[in-house]
């Protein structure tokens, strides 16, 4: 019954944490258990590597305007599914790319830090927009409850600068964290401009 | 060379093993292969970020829920006897079938009706009992 009482009291279990972090001023990431795969082997690994960069999850994880954006680049328009990542899924369980698109504020923060704590490893951070970058318009000095930027809380592989950024900005910030995976920027060749059908 | 009977029997075994082994290899191969970071809350409860409390044991049903289970019970027995009727509606003329369902349906809607007149469809009335 402690941690109800607990929970009643909307205090989250990584305010201490979070606190920690920010005073620390760096992305921390709670790791209580590291024995590595059983088995490494190069090949394997850039087998893998190839197949994580070609379907990364996204996590249906909007916290302002910038998932106004990041919902369009999931409509046919924009298309992220050329890519291999429309597949955006409602639990951090299935997903392994956590685009934080938005404003983090204190009250949000610890959620983000836990669910980033749920999801799969290997697991890849985008911040997209000013604000998950560096608290953008919310950087001033009266500032009390916006976090300056995720890359306090949790490892951020990619930002994507923008108020909000464009469709195709987050779309280059996906090939961006693709060519971080792979180490090439197109990780399966694409067609050519000039062999595409002509509709 | 053995009996064509057993040599079947060999082929079900061997399609039997090379489905199990399709079935499973996956599970063995990225066991193998894949990172195996715990986190400090990766194995909690997924409850989108907050923390779980109570226990799972621990649920709260409004009991006031057996009305529609009744009423459900209702519909679907309604739905289901009218099967047989469907399958034997060409013995007989038309109107006498026509005129038997109605009745059928008629008594068994009295049900809905009982519980529509009791006030199980307003939520308000439910209020001021409880």
């Amino acid at each position: 019954m402690g941690d109800q009482t607990r929970g009643k009291l909307n205090v989250h279990s990584y305010a201490a944490e979070l606190q920690a972090r920010l005073e620390r001023g760096e992305p921390g990431n709670l790791v209580v258990h590291d024995p590595g795969p059983l088995v490494r082997h190069k090949l394997a690994d850039e087998i893998f590597n190839l197949c994580r960069a070609n379907s990364l999850w996204p996590m249906t994880f909007g916290l302002a305007c910038c998932a106004i954006e990041m919902m369009s680049l999931g409509m046919a328009r924009f298309d992220i599914s050329r890519f291999g990542s429309e597949v955006f899924r409602p639990s951090p369980r299935q997903s392994d790319l956590m685009i934080v698109a938005g404003t983090v504020n204190k009250k949000m923060a610890s959620a983000v830090m836990t669910l980033y704590d749920q999801m799969p490893s290997p697991k890849w951070v985008i911040a997209m927009g000013n604000c998950a970058i560096s608290g953008g318009p919310f950087a001033v000095e009266e500032n009390y409850n916006v976090i300056e930027g995720v890359d306090k809380l949790i490892p951020v592989d990619v930002y994507v600068p923008g108020c909000p950024p464009r469709p195709e900005g987050l779309l280059e910030g996906i090939l961006k964290l693709q060519e971080k995976i792979t180490g090439v920027r197109h990780p399966f060749p694409q067609r050519k401009i000039s062999d595409a059908p002509s509709y | 060379m053995p009996a064509p009977h057993v040599l079947d029997f060999v082929y079900i075994i061997v399609i039997l093993a090379g489905g199990i082994i399709a079935g499973f290899a996956p599970f063995v191969i990225s066991d193998i292969f894949r990172p195996r970071t715990i986190n400090k809350k990766t194995l909690l409860t997924y409850e989108c970020g907050m923390d779980p409390f109570g226990s799972a044991w621990d649920i709260r049903f409004g009991a006031a829920y057996y009305l529609y289970a009744l009423i459900f019970l209702a519909f679907d027995v309604d739905i289901l006897y009218l099967f047989p009727v469907a399958a034997a509606y060409d013995r007989v003329s038309g109107w006498q079938g026509v005129l038997e369902l109605f009745i059928f349906v008629g008594i068994l809607t009295l049900a809905v009706a009982y519980v529509w007149v009791k006030g199980v469809f307003t939520w308000a009335i439910k209020r001021e009992e409880n």
